[in-house]
């Protein structure tokens, strides 16, 4: 007989018997989000793994998905990579839709949505995170993605070491940071998976010769680095004249040199290990930011939030914020930037100029939203 | 290392489960419970 007061054997057995069931359901919720979600690549793409280009994370949980579409026509070679962090989820949404919309008719382009595929497969601790974001597409289906975490799945690499010691540069961080692919760069052949990750991403780099390549991401709204452009010297020139040409389309953005002293990003050893213009590029997302309140799928979404409201009353933001910053938003600004990039190349250096069609505007995304440019998934 | 992390889980796990069962407090019970079910994911390596 349970008793509320006096516990025993039978009483034990029950609760146990509860918490196996509670185990079962929130490990199944859980295992769900290592499910890769499904893209649906524009005509012309070809599908790869990094693996193929450093085959030492093949099999691993970092091995992922490398799109390539190469026009035929001679040009230069464009990266442009999503979900270093996948809690940045923009960044992402940006990969995926170039993926699913460009057309090339000049030049190489590489698509890499969710670098850091591991980090898709768990949320932060502590951060409420949402699982999933969801986007309604005009034939009513609705298509979803995970929001993951900024760091390396803990399951896969584990333990953090109190200090992390960027191999490179003998630089310290905090021992949390050696799950951070963006401060990995530019990697270690036999290191933890993370920084063989990004061992794998510079292989991709030299042996295609990529001329230009997009790192994106996101920030919280109070961190000076928001709504900009950081590039490393390589790139200062060429992200100088699209700074100015977003400036005069209405698209304000910052536009900081990469210090030579901060080491492990793309921005900077992208840039000293090869030949190519790093780009990183960053909007401002609330939801993964200190100051916002109730952290759910609509935060990220929308971006509205009363604490940041209330923040950019008193100054304290970096981004023009009034009620919210939505998706929409923050994908128009990566979007448009990339395509002004694009479009810069060719007065740069004709020989490395790269032409893409069919990726929507900054105004029509804003328009129409981002569900409306991803492409139904067909059924299996 | 990682195996050597499980076993410790496993033990600790064992333990929670032997308090729960000589445990004459149902809401210590209960506490038990809570403990049981972060260590099962661990254990599985599920989270």
């Amino acid at each position: 007989m349970l008793s509320f007061n006096k516990g025993t054997r039978t009483s034990a057995a029950f609760l146990l018997a509860f918490a196996l069931v509670l185990a079962a359901f929130t490990g199944k919720n859980f295992l769900e989000m290592r499910r890769p979600d499904r893209v649906v690549p524009a005509p012309g793409f070809t599908s790869h793994m990094l693996s193929e280009w450093f085959p030492n994370i093949s099999g691993t949980p970092v091995d992922t998905p490398v799109f390539i579409q190469d026009s035929g026509v001679p040009g230069g070679s464009v990266l442009i990579m999503g979900g270093t962090h996948p809690n940045e989820p923009a960044a992402t949404m940006t990969a995926v839709i170039f993926l699913e919309r460009a057309t090339v008719s000049r030049g190489k382009l590489f698509v890499i949505p969710f670098a850091n595929m591991s980090a898709f497969g768990h949320n932060s601790p502590q951060e409420a995170s949402p699982q999933r974001m969801h986007f309604t597409l005009p034939d009513g289906s609705v298509r979803s993605f995970r929001y993951g975490s900024r760091a390396t799945n803990p399951v896969h690499q584990w333990p953090n070491p109190d200090i992390y010691i960027h191999e490179a540069s003998g630089q310290q961080l905090s021992g949390s940071e050696m799950a951070n692919l963006n401060r990995a760069h530019p990697g270690v052949e036999d290191g933890p998976l993370t920084q063989r990750l990004a061992k794998g991403l510079l292989e991709l780099l030299l042996r295609e010769e990529i001329d230009l390549a997009f790192d994106l991401h996101e920030a919280s709204p109070e961190y000076p680095v928001v709504n900009a452009i950081v590039a490393h010297e390589n790139s200062m020139m060429l992200a100088a004249m699209v700074t100015m040409e977003l400036e005069a389309q209405g698209v304000l953005i910052r536009l900081e040199p990469s210090p030579k002293n901060l080491r492990g990003l793309t921005h900077r050893e992208w840039g000293d290990a090869t030949s190519t213009m790093p780009i990183l590029m960053e909007t401002g997302n609330p939801s993964q930011g200190r100051l916002r309140g109730r952290t759910d799928e609509h935060l990220v979404m929308t971006g509205e939030d009363k604490f940041y409201a209330k923040a950019a009353q008193l100054g304290r933001l970096f981004i023009p914020y009034v009620n919210d910053q939505p998706m929409d938003l923050r994908v128009a600004r990566h979007t448009e930037s990339i395509l002004t990039f694009l479009e810069t190349l060719e007065f740069l250096d004709p020989e490395i100029a790269i032409t893409v069609e069919g990726v929507p505007s900054y105004g029509e995304i804003l328009e129409e939203g981002v569900g409306a440019f991803l492409s139904p998934v067909p059924d299996q | 290392m990682t195996i050597i992390y499980r076993a410790i889980a496993l033990f600790i796990l064992v333990f929670v489960f032997r308090c729960m069962f000589r445990e004459k407090d149902f809401w210590k019970q209960v506490t038990a419970t809570m403990v049981v079910i972060p260590l099962i994911l661990r254990i599985l390596l599920i989270k």
